[in-house]
């Protein structure tokens, strides 16, 4: 009796209070729409606010000190770096076939220097898809078999030791250079490079030792820059490839005679290292221009959208614009310049700036209409390349070493005017050996400033604390939406057994419903889970497709599309049809499907950013309210509203532009124009992404792709 | 015979321990403020590492070199150096700082003592030094042997904030730290009085703590400003000094070892506009008008002159008179020679007063101890006529005995 009294006391009590956040997460759960679509305007608004928010970039690093030393370059030295560009552009030196001859100046000039001077020689390895490498440091054990005398790359390496430094560390100048081909530009950048090479070698102040590699761009710039980081970072034991470097005649040559000309120099045969790399830069300079002044190109995104120390981007463009005068430019996508609706955009900004202004004159976030589309412009295309995964020039390689590194693209306003040369050695020159004279201050790593930002400008940046907010808007209403559709799905079913059995059966009967129906979400798991592993399947077949010889772009393409779907059709077969056991035991079962996705999207979106914001960042803003609108047809079919309607359209629309080949073909329309779009750009583009053990190739193939499937399935659920 | 000799050699033995006694209470007893100024020290520190901190070694060697010009023997410097700019790879004048662009002057020349260098200049050896207690290995060349009669330079030069210092780029000194070490200095009688000078962003708060009297402190700049750095060498590639101890040494440049311009003339040609900051001096703990005292007092080795008439006559530490001022340039270059001569014998006699005080029972030089030993004088003389009276009668007696 008196426990029964308890009971019912208890029973009658008021429900113990809920903690705050509990129900702050079911009032979001409940109203979860309005949630949704208020988190993601925000997010996209957020977006395009990021030009508005940028902040002006600034030195981190006490150590730098850039430009508090003047420069020494001297005339005399751009007359020796002048020389160098006669004796290499000078028609004699091009009369061997591979280019020796103008290695071997090279080398006599550095020699000429006092510096020590090695030939480094390298067989081009072919980027190819391991699959079990991404993310993995390039492997130093590997060596080619199949290499032969005639395709090999020769990098001329010079090294400065510091006259009173420990030697610990070094800094990297590469200059790249194809001796077969090479214009005029490549020949001034190794001249800028020699001058200023000619002065550190007289200098006192060096702490660190200085490495200038010419490196033989005849197989790319990246391959000859990464085949000798490879060697520099990893040794390689094996007997193996000394023998086979002499068995070339023409290397052999090459060497026989330099230690014949200069014997008891410095010149050495074997590898030869300095220190750990505090960073390094890529000269290059630009054959044709069409620009008015010089302008500097600042390239940094390397592999995976890892980005170089903004302290390194700071200095180089604190001196070019303050100390030499010379423009700086970050890449941009010029086709957003004149559009005009990005023009408006920044106008309203503008004027909204204003009225906050005037309302209170502390606000100051405004920047002309003008300013905000070249930022924009400038964001998209950081976001872009840091997206894509690829570096954007050789500075990449150095990235993998965790090596800060930039490449420095010089366009001078071109004429052969003698006067115009001379200038264009000396501030390119001094730009250089200001760079390497602050990172000689440095006492340790660049770590100061950030890592992770996107540029608005080469002196403006969005860091990672600002961008991160308009991806977080965006993800956020994923796990509200995907509960409040697991609580509905669970909900309504319960309802309309509740309606058609009787109260008093329920008792019975409940208990082991429930506990059914708690568990159902795992038919729906299932099928997400076979829809991700066709996923990686996909991923692993351009693999074995690319193993097929004398493949075009485009067969390549129709094998991979036909084989995906085959695979998709027999795993659905073979691992039972969860779709149509959906169909028979429920009829919610699309929102419990639709539930799961959007938690595994947001799961693969939340690890992405990690990995790669930008890809990221790109993913949400085409998947997420790809996810959130997915609701079968027939349902908006049968409903009949404009409501239902509308979502209908825009569902269809989606579903086109985010399958990821349409996604792509978009934007290469958009970007280059729809003209020469071919279906073996995209193989290509694939190639490249997995060359570059791009993360974005697998987040497109085990996140995007499944995802698109799913969805799709659910606009076509026959409920 | 030996009857009246021992009683008279009891009388001395008993005696002299009670001049000794009487000799040293009195010299304990007197208040300190009355110590005499007796000796100088510096205590140099330059409290920050690494290359773009190339100014505060440079600052603390130029104050070295002005206090070293101005009198302070090398003995009697304490050299801190948290870094070796002079040898860092990155100098473009290898073994050389200069503290100008014009590089007239290379502060690291010859005869430069540095004590405690590199990863020696911590905190806690900063504060065995004001202290006083070392290890025993610590050589004498690395202590501050200070006493109650110095004047002590304590310049201190780095990176602080609200109330403390950085040393070494990893530790700090707080107001609290520094206010108890001078404490501690001023309960062993290891100065007389103190100028703590210190340039460093926010520096006059560093003084916030600091109670023991005879402290004056003048920092670079009031609370939540910073100092900044004069000018910056183009050639080297640093900035070279600090504003404040710039125009500190531009002042000191204008002086002499006979210069007698006043610590308050030092602290009123700091502007603030220069400085880009506030100069503050803390002078509620010091009790001497700062117009009243000589630069040199700190930054030389120039002390008050007493005037005697003969070598060993008449030097009484009561009866010593306050240093004039306003005497005239002529007269003070006989008068520092003077000066820097008491000078000498003032240190030999702060270590020999117990001799001194024995040898004083026979020699009796000093005015103070001859009236207390007038009395035992006439008693000695009189046991002495006694004696030579007792010589006829003993003669007369052993006579009349034959």
């Amino acid at each position: 009796m008196a426990e029964t009294k308890e009971k019912s006391l208890s029973d009658e009590k008021p429900k113990p209070r809920v903690r705050p956040i509990v129900r702050l997460g079911i009032f979001l759960i409940s109203h979860s729409f309005h949630f949704s679509v208020v988190c993601c305007t925000a997010g996209v608004l957020a977006l395009f606010l990021l030009p508005v928010l940028a902040k002006n970039t600034y030195i981190s690093e006490n150590a730098l000190m850039p430009g508090s030393a003047s420069p020494m370059l001297s005339n005399q030295h751009v007359s020796d770096g002048n020389r160098l560009v006669k004796d290499l552009t000078n028609p004699n030196s091009k009369s061997s076939e591979t280019g020796i001859e103008s290695h071997k100046i090279i080398a006599q000039y550095m020699l000429d220097l006092g510096a020590e001077v090695s030939f480094h020689k390298f067989h081009p390895q072919m980027n190819q898809f391991h699959p079990l490498h991404f993310f993995s440091s390039p492997d130093s054990g590997k060596i080619q078999e199949n290499y032969s005398c005639s395709s090999y790359g020769i990098n001329t390496v010079g090294i400065i030791r510091a006259p009173h430094g420990d030697g610990k560390e070094a800094i990297v100048l590469v200059t790249p250079y194809n001796a077969l081909k090479s214009g005029f530009g490549e020949a001034l950048s190794l001249g800028i490079a020699y001058s200023v090479f000619s002065l550190l070698t007289q200098v006192t102040w060096l702490a660190k030792d200085i490495i200038w590699l010419v490196a033989d761009s005849q197989y790319g710039e990246y391959a000859a820059v990464a085949a000798w980081l490879r060697e520099y970072q990893t040794p390689k034991f094996s007997s193996l490839s000394t023998p086979n470097a002499e068995m070339c005649p023409d290397v052999n040559n090459l060497f026989e005679l330099k230690g014949h000309s200069i014997s008891g120099s410095k010149f050495s045969n074997s590898f030869r290292r300095a220190g750990t790399m505090a960073s390094a830069l890529v000269l290059k300079v630009r054959d044709q221009n069409e620009q008015f002044e010089d302008t500097i190109s600042i390239y940094a995104e390397a592999s995976n959208g890892q980005m170089p120390n903004l302290d390194l981007i700071n200095v180089v463009n604190y001196l070019a614009v303050h100390r030499q005068g010379l423009r700086v430019n970050v890449e941009k996508l010029w086709s957003l310049l004149n559009s005009s609706w990005l023009k408006s955009l920044g106008e309203i900004f503008e004027s909204l700036a204003k009225v906050a202004k005037s309302l209170y004159p502390k606000w100051k976030f405004g920047i002309p209409a003008t300013e905000y589309v070249e930022g924009t412009a400038t964001l998209a295309s950081s976001l872009y390349y840091q997206a894509l995964g690829v570096p954007t020039g050789p500075h990449g390689a150095f990235r993998d070493y965790q090596v800060d590194a930039i490449t420095l693209e010089i366009s001078p306003k071109f004429s052969l005017d003698k006067v115009w040369r001379n200038d264009i050695l000396l501030r390119g020159g001094r730009l250089i050996e200001g760079v390497i004279r602050s990172v000689n201050n440095l006492l340790e790593k660049f770590h100061q400033s950030f890592f992770l930002y996107l540029l608005t400008s080469p002196s403006k940046f969005v860091s990672v604390g600002v961008y991160m907010i308009a991806f977080a808007l965006l993800i956020a209403p994923l796990p509200m939406v995907a509960a409040s559709l697991y609580v509905d799905a669970n909900s309504s079913s319960n309802c309309s057994k509740g309606d058609s059995s009787t109260p008093s059966a329920i008792t019975d009967t409940d208990e082991h419903s429930i506990a059914i129906r708690s568990w159902r979400w795992l038919n729906s798991a299932k099928l997400v889970f076979i829809v991700h592993l066709w996923g990686a399947i996909v991923s692993l077949l351009p693999y074995f497709i690319s193993q097929i010889p004398d493949c075009s772009p485009t067969t390549s393409f129709m094998i991979w599309v036909l084989l995906s779907i085959l695979s998709l059709l027999t795993l659905n077969s073979v691992l039972a049809s969860p779709l149509a056991c959906a169909k028979a035991t429920q009829e919610k079962e699309w929102a419990l499907v639709k539930s799961v996705t959007i938690s595994s999207v947001f799961i693969g979106l939340g690890l992405m950013s990690v990995i790669n914001f930008a890809t990221a960042e790109i993913g949400a803003l085409l998947m997420v309210p790809m996810c959130l609108l997915a609701q079968p047809l027939k349902l908006d079919v049968r409903a009949g509203t404009l409501r239902s309607f509308c979502r209908m359209i825009c569902n269809l629309v989606l579903g086109h532009i985010a399958f990821p080949p349409a996604a792509f073909f978009l934007l290469k329309g958009m970007l280059d124009g729809f003209g020469n779009a071919n279906v073996g750009d995209f193989w290509m583009w694939v190639e490249s992404l997995w060359a570059w053990n791009s993360a974005t190739y697998l987040f497109i193939g085990m996140v995007q792709l499944p995802c698109w499937v799913l969805c799709i399935s659910i606009l076509f659920h026959t409920c | 015979m030996e009857t009246f000799i021992n009683p008279k050699s009891l009388f001395h033995l008993l005696l002299l321990p009670c001049l000794l006694l009487y000799s040293s209470i009195a010299y304990n007893s007197s208040p300190v403020e009355a110590a005499m100024h007796t000796n100088n020290w510096a205590v140099l520190v330059c409290t920050s590492r690494f290359w773009f901190n190339y100014r505060h070694m440079a600052n603390t060697l130029s104050l070295y070199r002005t206090v070293k010009r101005l009198g302070i023997p090398d003995e009697r410097i304490i050299l801190m150096l948290a870094d070796d700019m002079a040898c860092n790879t990155r100098n473009k004048y290898p073994a050389q700082v200069f503290n100008n662009e014009n590089h007239r002057l290379n502060l690291y020349g010859d005869n430069v003592e540095v004590d405690y260098r590199g990863y020696e200049v911590t905190v806690e050896n900063f504060l065995r030094v004001l202290t006083g207690r070392h290890e025993t290995a610590v050589p004498r060349s690395k202590r501050l042997l200070s006493d109650e009669g110095s004047h002590i330079l304590l310049y201190m030069t780095g990176h602080g904030g609200d109330e403390f210092l950085k040393f070494q780029d990893s530790e700090e000194l707080q107001s609290h730290d520094l206010a108890d070490a001078v404490k501690q200095m001023k309960e062993k009688h290891r100065f007389k009085e103190l100028l703590i000078m210190v340039d460093t962003c926010q520096a006059a708060t560093l003084f916030n703590q600091l109670q023991s009297p005879g402290v004056l402190a003048i920092g670079s700049s009031m609370k939540g400003e910073n100092s900044y750095s004069h000018h910056l060498d183009s050639d080297v590639g640093v900035s070279v000094v600090d504003r404040f101890t710039y125009y500190t040494l531009a002042f000191f440049e204008r002086l002499n070892i006979y210069d007698n311009a006043s610590l308050s003339s030092l602290f009123s040609s700091y502007n603030p506009s220069l400085l880009m900051s506030t100069a503050y001096y803390r002078k509620d703990l010091y009790k001497r008008r700062l117009e009243e005292v000589p630069v040199t007092n700190f930054f030389g080795s120039v002390m008050e002159t007493i005037h005697t008439d003969a070598a060993y006559k008449a030097l009484s530490r009561r009866n010593s008179g306050r240093f004039e001022d306003e005497m005239s340039l002529d007269q003070s270059v006989h008068h520092i020679k003077r000066r820097m001569l008491i000078k000498v014998n003032d240190g030999d006699e702060i270590h020999d007063i117990n001799p001194e005080g024995e040898e004083g029972a026979s020699k009796c030089p000093w005015s103070t101890f001859r009236n207390k030993f007038q009395k035992a004088e006439n008693v000695d003389s009189l046991l002495n006529y006694g004696l030579v009276a007792m010589i006829p009668l003993l003669v007369i007696s052993t006579w009349l005995v034959q």
